[in-house]
């Protein structure tokens, strides 16, 4: 490697790092502050918005239900069937974790993951006060920490355009999906290449 | 993303744009439009074998 390229990729380091604190204080915001304003919608209003039915709003606790933070539907298309193995990239308070487990019902599983130790125990703490059980792991989706074909589909809500390596993010997805399994994820995507000083800006990168 | 999904060997991939979707305030809803960012639901399957 050149003596430029090693600078850039310490330069591209270090931004990385800041970013995924900007990311990480973002969403513990919302978390701990959800009547708070954001650059995007949140909670109920917003799960409404994209479809989620009232029934799950009305049944999952308050709390799950008030940080919810994605950006669409990924149950739409899920189609999860009882005694499958999902795992949720980015589980957030843990509302998408826990509507995937009423849906797979005793005999499956479902896997959270996300960066922040304290929203995998809050998204456990709300799976419990749902009656369900979900296991989060503390990890990044860059090295999803789980076998490979170990899970039989792959949710998730508006978190791998966080990503910085939304390659290595899906070839990751690939490795833990079974041969066979399937994947329902919405997200943000752009049409046009963002400018450098928008990629550079970590408090867009967290809005 | 779609490319991705592809290059990365699933199949059966598809994209539905979510309707509904927005940034609450004007300014990013602005940039938003001017880059054409859309929220999409994805969905892909591995191969059996």
């Amino acid at each position: 490697m050149t003596d430029s390229a090693v600078l850039h990729a310490e330069e591209q380091g270090s931004l990385e790092a800041v970013i995924k604190g900007e990311v990480l204080r973002m969403y513990q915001e919302v978390a701990e502050h959800p009547e708070g304003e954001f650059h995007f919608h949140h909670g109920r209003l917003a799960a409404e918005l994209f479809g989620y039915e009232r029934e799950w709003l009305d049944r999952a606790p308050p709390g799950a239900v008030a940080s919810f933070a994605g950006v669409g539907n990924p149950h739409l298309r899920s189609r999860l069937q009882p005694g499958e193995t999902v795992l949720d990239l980015g589980s957030g308070a843990g509302l998408d974790s826990i509507i995937a487990a009423w849906q797979v019902g005793p005999t499956g599983r479902v896997m959270g993951l996300d960066l922040n130790p304290t929203m995998c125990r809050k998204a456990e703490a709300h799976a419990a006060a749902s009656g369900v059980r979900m296991a989060c792991h503390e990890g990044r989706m860059e090295d999803i920490p789980l076998p490979d074909a170990s899970v039989d589909v792959v949710i998730s809500n508006g978190v791998i355009n966080l990503s910085f390596r939304k390659r290595r993010v899906i070839h990751e997805l690939f490795r833990v999906l079974k041969p066979g399994g399937r994947l329902s994820i919405t997200d943000i995507v752009s049409a046009k290449q963002l400018s450098q000083s928008i990629v550079n800006d970590p408090k867009l990168w967290a809005s | 993303m779609f490319g991705l999904l592809e290059e990365a060997g699933f199949k059966r991939v598809r994209s539905t744009v979510v309707p509904g979707f927005t940034f609450r305030k004007q300014s990013t809803r602005d940039a938003a439009e001017a880059y054409g960012v859309k929220a999409v639901l994805f969905t892909a399957q591995k191969p059996a074998t």
